[in-house]
Formats: structure tokens, sequence, C-alpha cells
């Protein structure tokens, strides 16, 4: 997967030394990817083998999931089901139809247009570096980390016990994945003026992929060769094994690639395709007061997360029925979606909140980030010189991120509950959806006041905010279904709130985790209110 | 003087950040009215200084007084009779530079809006583009323009025009001058002496979180050597061995005595003396430009104990 051909020979030591560059710049953030994913992966074929540990077990997972498009829809159709690298395939496939995709993206637009954006990349052309070596090299290490990435997942599915021609194909077919998108990335990153734009276009991408994908294999179609996750799919590892499928995402994240490349050695720097516009002179009477700018700096947070949400609500919701179907013919798919109990409504509703109380806690982290970013950046120094106190700025900021909070899990819920109504064809759903949708308030809450703490009291140490949101989204997802010990799921303050609507919540519980927000956000606050600004 | 005339005040003002003496005893005193030059190399002090002085950092110790209160206590409330622009300027890459405007603005007590188009026009800016698509000179042109627009007794500026041209430069000089006429006080902190020496009233050079020296620029020069030239038609009697005389260098050019020497300041009535004696064809004396009053601060003095004595002897001479 290499396109070290481009680089010219008299240019070899200037290649050589941007990718000591890139390479450098990038060593922390490729690490973490390549731990989080071979984690997650080696995580899930553990848990899978485990569970799964006799060919009766496998059969009757296979059985419940082919039932009916639904899931076809959400984790991909997977060929060879009834093998155990088929049902890690299965179990894995949702979350590597998104992990994988970023980590090719992430890697790239990070090194390219971000680079440009900051003006690093004017300092390094004016040294002996040629115009398209960033790119390559930004592509190359790309490559590295994939192709290690890749490696990891061999092994570690190899060594839960998959068929190792299988292991090989599947870890190859999920890295080409990653492969075609690190290209379309280098692509957008000569195309747009900043790397927003870069990450903004890949992801529609990603979605269109994902969308294709999804149609192709609940219709049956070609449609799915037309999407990068339908030709990894198409590979087959663990049904016909198609090694041949391998070369189409090569030869497209090569054209993305060499394009790139050519893009790079030919366009002025800091140019793009598409120029910037011009705005409005003056700013609106909201934007002028504390709490309309707040809105707007923590708005794009909002509407992403929020996105994320409604289409995650209205899918399920609008799979609903057949969902149900499915498992009133067949028990096992509700036990393998860990949905128990004689409520199947109640327990698809259920699964689904958690999903979207892990985007909501997403959501709430990020906004604090932004705060930390406001301030890291140098705009909180100039926002806090003038009128606005100190404790005036970060309270109306919290109540915006709080506001933005309600608004995710109303709508998300709305949308959910709604899309079930239409499916199911009664609103019966509808309250018990908008409920147990609220009652993750202070689980998420938990979250807002861990990082209103870190934030106010060391910004620099808010990664640990991530760090504990990773963990308990690992926890929340598959923990239950791979049968973590108690005090494990515990961790997650997820776990407390008591699985509404098929549990019924658990006041004790929602004002404990509300009190201990509070606790975390007033010590914050306090921090704040005696620290110096800016800490970088 | 009271306290009430100092703008700002700071006594023995120290920063720890760790290991790190941000500020080790720091003097300073700008009194109501002035243009105050406030000189340091990168690394002294000067924004620690400064966010001292807005209550955005605690001091560790010392005394720092902005309008004869506690900034740490006081800040939201002293800030309406200031404006700040700080000396790495961030804005929102979102928005325009208008908006900019119109958002800073909305933090200052109150903004002339006859003044903000004026400024505009002046600096050449065009408030209708991205931040993010501006250069790293119109970024600042807006800082200094919502800071310079807005009615404020105290202007702070840091560092305000790295990044401008000279042409903007210029604006830049005319505008301050024309808000110290309105009777604002100006915070000036620089590196460019050409900028402080036009127009600051009294200057204070800090070194590594201590204040060096302090006054107005003639003291300033009172302290230090200038540069002598003369041409005489005779040799200057008991010139190379006269008082305050150093440097001196004398030879003889077509019939007359060149001579080359430094002064200080308090001697050169006597010394221009003795060169009237010897009849003077031609004579020029320099004053020590700011820049070789800061190199001087710093050339040879590589230790704060060493600079401590410079000063020392340097006030002993005047």
């Amino acid at each position: 997967m290499s396109t070290g051909a481009h680089g010219a020979p008299d240019h070899a030591g200037g290649l050589a030394t941007m990718l000591g560059i890139t390479a450098r710049i990038q060593r922390r953030n490729a690490l973490l990817w390549v731990l989080v994913l071979g984690a997650s992966m080696v995580g899930t074929a553990a848990g899978v083998a485990s569970l799964y540990d006799t060919p009766a077990k496998i059969y009757s997972y296979a059985a419940a999931v082919t039932t009916g498009n639904a899931l076809l829809a959400i984790n991909g159709k997977v060929e060879g089901i009834d093998s155990l690298g088929g049902v890690i395939q299965d179990e894995f496939g949702f979350m590597a139809s998104f992990l994988l995709p970023l980590l090719g993206i992430a890697l790239v637009a990070r090194a390219t247009r971000r680079e440009e954006e900051a003006g690093r990349l004017e300092l390094l052309l004016g040294g002996r570096i040629a115009r398209h070596e960033p790119t390559l090299a930004a592509l190359l290490v790309a490559t590295a980390t994939i192709t290690v990435t890749a490696v990891l997942f061999a092994v570690g599915l190899a060594v839960s016990g998959v068929a190792v021609a299988g292991s090989i194909l599947y870890a190859s077919s999920l890295g080409a994945l990653a492969f075609v998108f690190a290209g379309l990335a280098a692509l957008l990153a000569q195309l747009t003026r900043h790397a927003r734009d870069v990450y903004l276009w890949c992801v529609m991408a990603l979605a269109a992929s994902y969308v294709l994908r999804g149609v192709g294999d609940t219709t049956r179609t070609w449609v799915g060769w037309l999407s990068p996750l339908g030709w990894a799919e198409k590979a087959a590892p663990f049904g016909a094994q198609r090694w041949w499928t391998l070369a189409i995402p090569v030869a497209v994240g090569l054209a993305f690639g060499g394009a790139a490349v050519a893009l790079a050695a030919r366009r002025d720097l800091g140019s793009a395709l598409a120029g910037g516009g011009v705005g409005p002179q003056h700013a609106s009477p909201a934007l002028r007061s504390p709490f309309g700018f707040a809105a707007w700096l923590h708005r794009p947070a909002i509407l992403g997360w929020l996105a994320g949400g409604v289409l995650l609500g209205g899918m399920m919701g609008a799979l609903s029925k057949q969902l149900l179907g499915a498992m009133a013919g067949n028990p096992a798919l509700a036990q393998a979606m860990g949905i128990a109990g004689g409520q199947p409504l109640d327990g698809f509703v259920a699964a689904t909140q958690l999903y979207l109380a892990v985007i909501a806690a997403g959501y709430v982290v990020q906004a604090f980030g932004t705060l930390r970013a406001e301030e890291a950046d140098g705009r909180l120094e100039t926002r806090l010189s003038g009128t606005l106190t100190r404790i005036r700025w970060l309270a109306t900021h919290t109540l915006v991120v709080l506001g933005g909070l309600i608004i995710v899990v109303l709508v998300s819920s709305l949308v959910l509950g709604l899309a079930t109504a239409v499916s199911v064809g009664n609103l019966a759903e509808l309250g018990p959806t908008l409920a147990s949708g609220l009652a993750y308030l202070p689980a998420e809450l938990v979250f807002a006041g861990l990082a209103l703490a870190l934030y106010g009291w060391r910004p620099r140490l808010f990664f640990i905010a991530w760090a504990g949101y990773a963990v308990a989204t690992f926890i929340a997802f598959l923990g239950p279904g791979l049968k973590f010990r108690q005090w494990v799921l515990d961790v997650a303050p997820t776990t407390h709130v008591g699985n509404p609507p098929l549990g019924t919540a658990q006041p004790a519980a929602l004002i404990v985790m509300a009190v201990i927000a509070l606790v975390l956000a007033a010590v914050g606050c306090a921090a704040f209110r005696g620290r110096g600004v800016p800490q970088g | 003087m009271t306290t009430a005339d100092f703008v700002i005040r700071t006594e023995g003002l120290r920063k720890v950040f760790g290991k790190v003496r941000a500020l080790d005893g720091l003097d300073l005193a700008i009194r109501q009215g002035e243009v105050h030059g406030f000189l340091g190399p990168n690394g002294s002090g000067k924004s620690t200084t400064i966010r001292v002085l807005l209550g955005l950092m605690k001091a560790t110790s010392g005394r720092a007084e902005l309008f004869g209160r506690d900034p740490w206590a006081n800040a939201a409330l002293l800030h309406h009779r200031l404006a700040y622009v700080a000396g790495d300027v961030a804005l929102w890459p979102a928005l325009t530079g208008g908006q900019c405007l119109d958002v800073l603005g909305a933090t200052h007590s109150g903004v002339n809006k006859r003044r903000r188009a004026d400024l505009i026009q002046r600096f050449d800016l065009d408030p209708t583009k991205r931040v993010r698509d501006y250069s790293k000179g119109n970024r600042q042109k807006v800082a200094l323009i919502a800071a310079l627009a807005a009615d404020a007794e105290l202007l702070v500026l840091d560092e305000p025009t790295s990044g401008l041209d000279p042409l903007m430069e210029q604006a830049f000089q005319e505008c301050v001058r024309g808000r110290r006429q309105d009777g604002a006080t100006v915070l000036l902190s620089s590196h460019i002496m050409g900028e402080v020496e036009a127009l600051a009233d009294r200057v204070s050079i800090i070194r590594r979180g201590r204040t060096v020296t302090s006054g107005t620029l003639a003291e300033l020069r009172s302290r230090t050597r200038s540069t002598v030239h003369a041409v005489t038609a005779r040799e200057p009697d008991g010139l190379a061995g006269a008082e305050g005389v150093a440097d001196h260098h004398t030879e003889r050019l077509d019939g007359h005595v060149d001579s080359r020497f430094t002064i200080d300041t308090g001697h050169l009535d006597a010394v221009i003396g003795r060169l009237h004696a010897a009849g003077i064809h031609t004579l020029t004396v320099t004053p020590p430009s700011l820049d070789a009053l800061f190199l001087r601060n710093y050339e040879k003095s590589p230790t704060p104990d060493e600079a401590d004595g410079d000063v020392v002897a340097a006030e002993a001479a005047s």
C-alpha cells in the first residue's frame, strides 16, 4: 500500500526529513488510535470467543441475527456468520464501519490541511522540503499506522481462535477501508481551505457510504458495490473469501492519494478550490450578549451530536416493527441484542436509549472541551479582559451546555418515540420513551460535572474526561453482552440508571448521581475563580 | 504625588509558576495621562505583569494596584475603565472582522461608533472578511481597532504592532497620540524602540521579572553616555584625563585635530569648554538612542546581580 514511488530521487533527503517530522507530530495520536482500535477488536474477539464457545451457540446466534433486514442495515450482511469469525465480524461491524474510516481521516487531515492552515507548512516548505512531500509523508505515516492496526487485528483474531486465512483477509479488508478514507482526506485537504471542512466532507462521504451499504444489503442489489464499506463486506473473510476485492479499495485509495500528491505539487500554498466568502459587518445583538455568544459557540457541537442522536433514534424507531417481528419469531435474537424479558418493545427502546445516552454524554464532554480550546487558543484572555466576570462567563456557558444537553436528549428521544410509533402503529411507547431519555440526564450530568471540574481545576488534564468517557462507553456497550463483572459495570454511570423503560429508573441512584455532578461542578467553579488565565 | 494619581502601581510584584520566577520584585508606576513604554526582551515578564494588572492572574506576593484598587478582587469592575490588546491576538475564526469588533466591544463599557468607523478606514480593514481568512496583520488590526474605539481611560497594549506594516505603524502612532490627547493613559509594551521613542513619555525597562530602570527618556539618557565627535584647530587641553571622558581617540587630519570620545552627560559642560578653548571647527554630540539604552541594560549584565550593579553605577554617575 505504499506510494513511495512518487518520491523523486534528488529529493529523497527531503522526504526522509518530512517523514520524520510527520511521524514525530503524529506519534502520540497514532499510538492512541492503534491501542484503542486494537483493544476494541481484541476485546470483542475474546468476549465473543468465550461467550459463543460451542458450534450450537454460534448457530443460534447466526439464526437470530439473519432474521429480517433490520440488523442487516445496522451491522451489515456478514457472509459466513455461522462461524466464530462471522460472529465477531457482525458484533464489531457497527463500530468498525465508523472507527476505521475515522482513523484514516484523522491521521491525514491532521498532518496536511491543519498544518497548512496553522502556517507551519509554510515554515517547512521554506526549507528543503518539496511541495508534494508533506502530503506524501502524511499518507505514508497513515498507511504505516493502518498497517500496524491491521496486523494487530489479524493477530488478535487468530489468537482468539479464528481461522488464520479469514483473520488476515478480515484485517486486510478493514485496513483497506481505512486506506480509502486516508486517500480521500488527502485529496480533500488539497481542495478545501480549512481542516474543519476536510473532516466535514469526509464524514459526509462516510455517512453516504453507510447508507449505500445498508441499502445494498437490505435490497440485495449491486448498490452496495458503490460503497467502500460494501467493498470491505464483499471480501467475505469468513464466507467465500474474495481476496480480489481488496484490489478495489487499494486502487481507489492510491488514485485519491496520487491525485492529492499531484495537486499538492502543482497548487499554491494556502490555495483551495473553494474560496472564503464574506459575511456581515456587524454582530447581531444576540451575538453581543454573553448568553447569545455562548449559544453561538456551542451550536456546532449541539447540532452535530443532535444529528447523530436523531439519525440513530429515527433509524432504530423505523426498524422497530421489523425487529419486534424478528424477535417474536426467534427468542435468541432478543438475547443476542441484550434484550430479555417479556416486553420486547420496552427492551428495544431501553437498548436504544443507552446509545442515545452515550451520544449525549459525548456532547457534554466536547462542549466543555470547547471552553478549554477557547482558553488554550488565547481567546478567553481577551474575553475576560472586559466587563464580563469570570463566574458569569463560566455560568453562562454551563447553562448553554446544559440547555443543549436537554435539547439533544429530548429531540433524540422524541424522534425515537415518534418513529417507533409510526413503525408499530400506536403512540403507547412515546411517553415511556421520553421519560427514559430524561432518566439518563443525571448520568450525563456526571460527565458534565467531571468535565467542568477538570476544566476549572487543571485544564491540561482535560483528556481525563475523554478517557473516562471512552471507558464508560466501552463498558456500557459491550460490558453486559460480554458479561463483565458487576464492579466493572458499576464504573459506568449509565449502569446505575436502571435500564428504563424495560427496568425501572432508580430514583435514589439518580439523586446520588445528580449530587455528585453538582459537587463536581461546584469544585470546578471554585477552582476556576482562583486560578490564573490563561493556562495552556 | 498621591496614590490616586497613579493609574497603575506595583511594588515588589512576584509571580511564581512552579519553579519559574516570572516576576521577581517588579516595580512599576504609571501616572495618569502618560504613555508609558514597557520594555524588556522576550520572556522578561511583560505579559505576566499585564495579566496580573488585569486580574487574570494572581500575584504570588507584592502589591499591584489598578486605579488604586486590587485588580484580582475587582477585575471586571476595573475593566469598565480600560481596553486591552493581548500579545497573541486570538479571535474566533468563524466570525467576520466586523462581528469580532462588536463582540469585543460588547465587553467594553462603551464604544465610540464614529471612531470605530474612522479606525476601520484608517487601518484599511475589510470588516466583512472572516477572521480565518485574515493575515496576522489584519487580525492585529481588529484587536487594535476594538481597543482604540473603546471609551476607555486606560489602554493596555501588549506588543500591539507586531505584524503591522510601516504605514499601519504610522496610523497606530497617530491614533495613540490622539487618545492621549483625549486624556487616556497608555501602557505600551513593546520591543520596537522607534515606536516607544516616538510615543512614550516615560519608560520602564525590565529584565527577568525585575525593573532595571525607569524614567523619562531624557532622564534615562542623562544616566548614560553621549558620543562626541569634535574637529578642533588645536589639540584640546587635558581632554584624555578629564573627568567623565572615556573611549578617547584622537588623530591629526589636514592640520585639524579630530577627537572622538564618550562622555557622562553631567560632565558635558566642562568638556565642551575645553573643546571651545581649542577652537571648534565642527561638533556633534549624539545622545544615546533607546536602542543603545536597551542593549546597554542587557548586554553588559549576564546575571541579575550584575544588572543591579549596573543600575547603581549609572545612577551614581548621574
